[in-house]
């Protein structure tokens, strides 16, 4: 027996020292981490197809900086990213959504400060959209570029307006009063007071915030130093979400929104629901064209779920409606560069790559949100895509992204610390078991002493707080 | 001596050398072909293990802007004074409310399993099929049965009311923060706005499912069928009831394994609740209601990225889970000996 034992053991220290030697062949393709999107594909393919053929004539763009760039959507998630690159094997660019991500990334230390490499390639941030900043730059120093931007603004179910012999509102400002009108109109309920359609559908999340910046609310006061969010001006706005639900009766409850992700296969979210014609109008991105043009676009083979061609859902969109201010809140996807990848500087030349015309356009033509440049948003192929003549309103959201405000960050707060506290005490809100004052009351006290946390913990930043 | 005894002496010196000699061979052997595996465990398991016991009495964070300190007990200081970590540990404590009931239901169970009736394999084989079906799947499938509109749970709880002329209707399950005990949101404590059916109830009733039919079951019916049949013969020659039989033979015949069960469930209780938080309420809500120990400590490390005071709560787990077992130990050992 010892000898087999013996014999295997030699067996497999043999196949070892073979596996060893016998290394993969060098990928010398950079690594992006995104999401396992289509339209992500189509975007590195363009790049890859461009820079193969010669077509990429870009101010600052190497001649052939990399052997091309690939997917990996299995490494995802904050974090992995971070522990991977920390380790030494993250990917060589990720990506980052919101200014709560990118401290998390910066302050431990996986991005890489790309402000000087930009200025050395004469590339200027300055027509990027400026709401979109906080997601790309921390404390004055570019860490990576936007991918895409977005803005929230409010689509439009026309079969259910006409159902209702409601008319489409105009494409103009409007206020929040003057949308209750059209939501009550368009809430409609049986004889048991069951709800069959909704006026209006939200992420309770978006919704918030939206109400919260338009009623002159913050997160914190302009030095970052304390949390006002139980300001009188933050409360009213919350409220008027808050109430939306369960004073208007316009919107599902959350006991509602969980009946309906029940229901018939059609999975959860909001979106789900609007393609589902369960509300007449919805808060939401231009990025819902990803998942709704298979409903809205009508093809010659039929759609992907083997319906007639016909489009099954006529949509359009208006701005979301404004409060006592004209605002909305951007919001941001960008690309951070590994501060630990061994090609970081050819992840930088890729970098200009999402800053010329060939990706904007392809961003714009795709509906994945919005083109991070803000003069590829003014051509006539974005404000009338000839593949999707339907969609005749992509100036909205233009507009509307042209009165965004910036998500809000402190430099003396975690980020991922303050959205833990804020998604408990908004979700008692939601749930109506909890006082908007007394959840943001609460949700400022516990936020204040993040904050001295903080700044007990990290000397630096207790400087800057104490100047 | 003579020479037949220098001989006989001579000879067993040898025969002794020769036994230690095979003895150090088989020793270093048994080494060699263990060493792999006692590496991997040294290296991958032991050593995060102590690593983690080291960090925990530091502040490390990934974040770079943090500078490293050693801070002695200031992560247990802190964590044994913030709120949070008595209400997952009671949220923890509360999902192995159901451990007993399990237990006793996985006992009934097996009792009726063991049963000479025809089929008997085919009965077994269903109660048991749950356990081969991921949790996931499960977690999914339990997710749409406590839907408050359309899930069969309220369908049936809503025409029962209905049938009795009684008010209300089918609790909310996942979406609510209430329970059966009171507990409120935000501290320790009882508020009675607070009574009745929410999201940790349903957790709960989910885990009392799983922990009847599955491997509990597999082991009281191990159990059952090493009685001796002499004694079952006996007790019926004593004219003895079921109760009886049951109370007198099969319960102290099942001490072993009950015990077994028992600590097996009260460390699974203590780890358990990440998968369920992270699958049925989205990020262990709402408010943080169905938030573990096990979740706490994953938001801390991985989300929050402080690793010395994720070490920290792990540790009180560890300690947690090793008094549990030697309360079991001390009180459950002395009625395993049959």
């Amino acid at each position: 027996m010892r000898s087999l034992f013996t014999v295997l053991l030699s067996v497999l220290g043999l196949f070892s020292v073979v596996a060893a030697r016998m290394q993969a062949p060098p990928d010398h393709k950079l690594v992006w981490i995104s999401d396992d999107n289509p339209r992500r594909k189509e975007q590195i393919e363009l790049f890859n197809l461009d820079q193969k053929q010669g077509l990429l004539n870009i101010p600052g763009f190497p001649a052939n900086p990399v052997d091309g760039l690939k997917l990996d959507p299995n490494n995802i998630g904050m974090e992995k990213v971070i522990v991977q690159s920390i380790g030494g094997v993250g990917g060589d660019l990720f990506d980052s959504s919101g200014s709560n991500s990118l401290s998390a990334y910066v302050r431990s230390g996986v991005a890489l400060d790309i402000t000087d490499e930009l200025k050395a390639r004469g590339l200027s941030i300055t027509d990027i959209w400026p709401a979109a900043a906080p997601s790309f730059v921390y404390d004055g120093r570019v860490y990576g570029l936007p991918c895409n931007v977005g803005v929230d603004t409010l689509w439009l179910n026309k079969d259910l307006f006409a159902r209702a012999g409601v008319p489409l509102p105009e494409r103009r400002p409007w206020t929040w009063p003057e949308f209750l009108r059209l939501a009550h109109r368009l809430t409609i309920r049986d004889a048991d007071g069951h709800v069959l359609q909704y006026g209006f559908l939200a992420d309770w999340g978006s919704l918030w915030q939206t109400c919260m910046a338009q009623w002159r609310g913050h997160l914190y006061s302009p030095d970052g130093k304390r949390c006002i969010i139980d300001s009188p001006e933050a409360i009213a706005g919350v409220l008027f979400a808050h109430d939306l639900i369960y004073k208007e009766h316009i919107m599902p409850t959350p006991i509602e929104e969980a009946s309906l992700s029940g229901q018939g296969g059609w999975g959860q979210g909001t979106i789900k629901w609007f393609g589902a014609a369960k509300g007449a109008m919805a808060l939401g991105g231009r990025w819902w064209l990803c998942t709704l043009r298979d409903q809205t676009h009508p093809t010659e083979s039929g759609n992907s779920h083997g319906q007639p061609a016909e489009p099954t859902l006529r949509i359009t969109a208006v701005e979301c409606p404004y409060g006592p201010m004209h605002r909305f809140v951007c919001y941001c996807r960008s690309a951070l560069v590994n501060a630990t990848s061994p090609r970081a500087k050819q992840v930088i030349d890729f970098m200009v790559y999402l800053n010329s015309k060939p990706y904007n356009d392809l961003i714009n033509a795709q509906s994945d949100a919005l083109a991070p440049m803000r003069k590829y948003c003014t051509t006539p192929e974005f404000l009338k895509n000839p593949a999707y003549p339907e969609e005749d309103y992509n100036e909205v959201f233009r507009d509307v992204m042209a009165a965004a405000v910036p998500e809000e960050a402190s430099l003396f707060a975690d980020g991922q610390v303050v959205q833990q506290i804020l998604d408990v005490q908004m979700d008692l809100v939601k749930t109506n078991q909890k006082s908007v004052p007394d959840a943001l009351h609460t949700a400022r006290i516990k936020i204040d002493a993040e904050i001295q946390r903080m700044i007990a913990a990290d000397p630096t930043l207790r400087r800057r707080y104490n100047q | 001596m003579s020479i037949a005894a220098a001989r006989a002496s001579e000879a067993a010196a040898v025969s002794t050398h020769w036994a230690g000699t095979r003895k150090r061979g088989d020793l270093l052997a048994a080494i060699a072909f263990l060493l792999p595996n006692l590496l991997g465990f040294l290296v991958f398991t032991v050593g995060p293990v102590l690593f983690s016991l080291i960090v925990s009495f530091s502040n490390w964070r990934l974040e770079r802007t943090v500078p490293f300190q050693w801070i002695g007990l200031g992560n247990f200081r802190e964590l044994f004074g913030t709120e949070e970590f008595w209400l997952y540990t009671i949220n923890t404590l509360y999902l192995m409310i159901g451990i007993p009931i399990g237990i006793a239901g996985s006992l009934a169970l097996a009792l009726l399993l063991n049963q000479k009736l025809r089929g008997m394999i085919v009965y077994r084989t269903l109660f048991y099929l749950p356990s081969f079906t991921s949790g996931v799947a499960l977690f999914i499938l339990w997710k749409a049965l406590y839907n408050p509109e359309f899930g069969p749970l309220n369908a049936l709880i809503n025409t029962t009311i209905h049938a009795l002329h009684l008010p209300g209707r089918g609790p909310e399950w996942l979406s609510s923060t209430r329970n059966v005990l009171g507990l409120p949101v935000e501290h320790v404590g009882f508020q009675m706005r607070q009574w009745g059916i929410g999201a940790r109830d349903a957790i709960l009733l989910m885990g009392i499912w799983t922990g009847i039919g599955g491997g509990n079951m597999l082991l009281y019916l191990a159990g059952l069928s090493n009685i001796p049949p002499e004694l079952f013969e006996a007790s019926s020659l004593d004219g003895a009831g079921k109760w009886a039989t049951f109370r007198h033979i099969i319960w102290p015949q099942l001490a072993p394994t009950t015990f077994f069960i028992v600590i097996m469930s009260v460390i699974g209780g203590l780890q358990g609740g990440f998968e369920q938080a992270r699958v049925m309420t989205g990020n262990g809500g709402p408010a943080g209601t169905t938030t573990t120990l096990s979740y706490y400590i994953y938001t801390k490390a991985f989300e929050q990225f402080q690793i010395g005071y994720a070490s920290a709560i792990a540790w009180v787990l560890f300690v947690a889970i090793l008094a549990g077992t030697l309360i079991n130990w001390k009180f459950g050992s002395q009625y395993t000996e049959v």
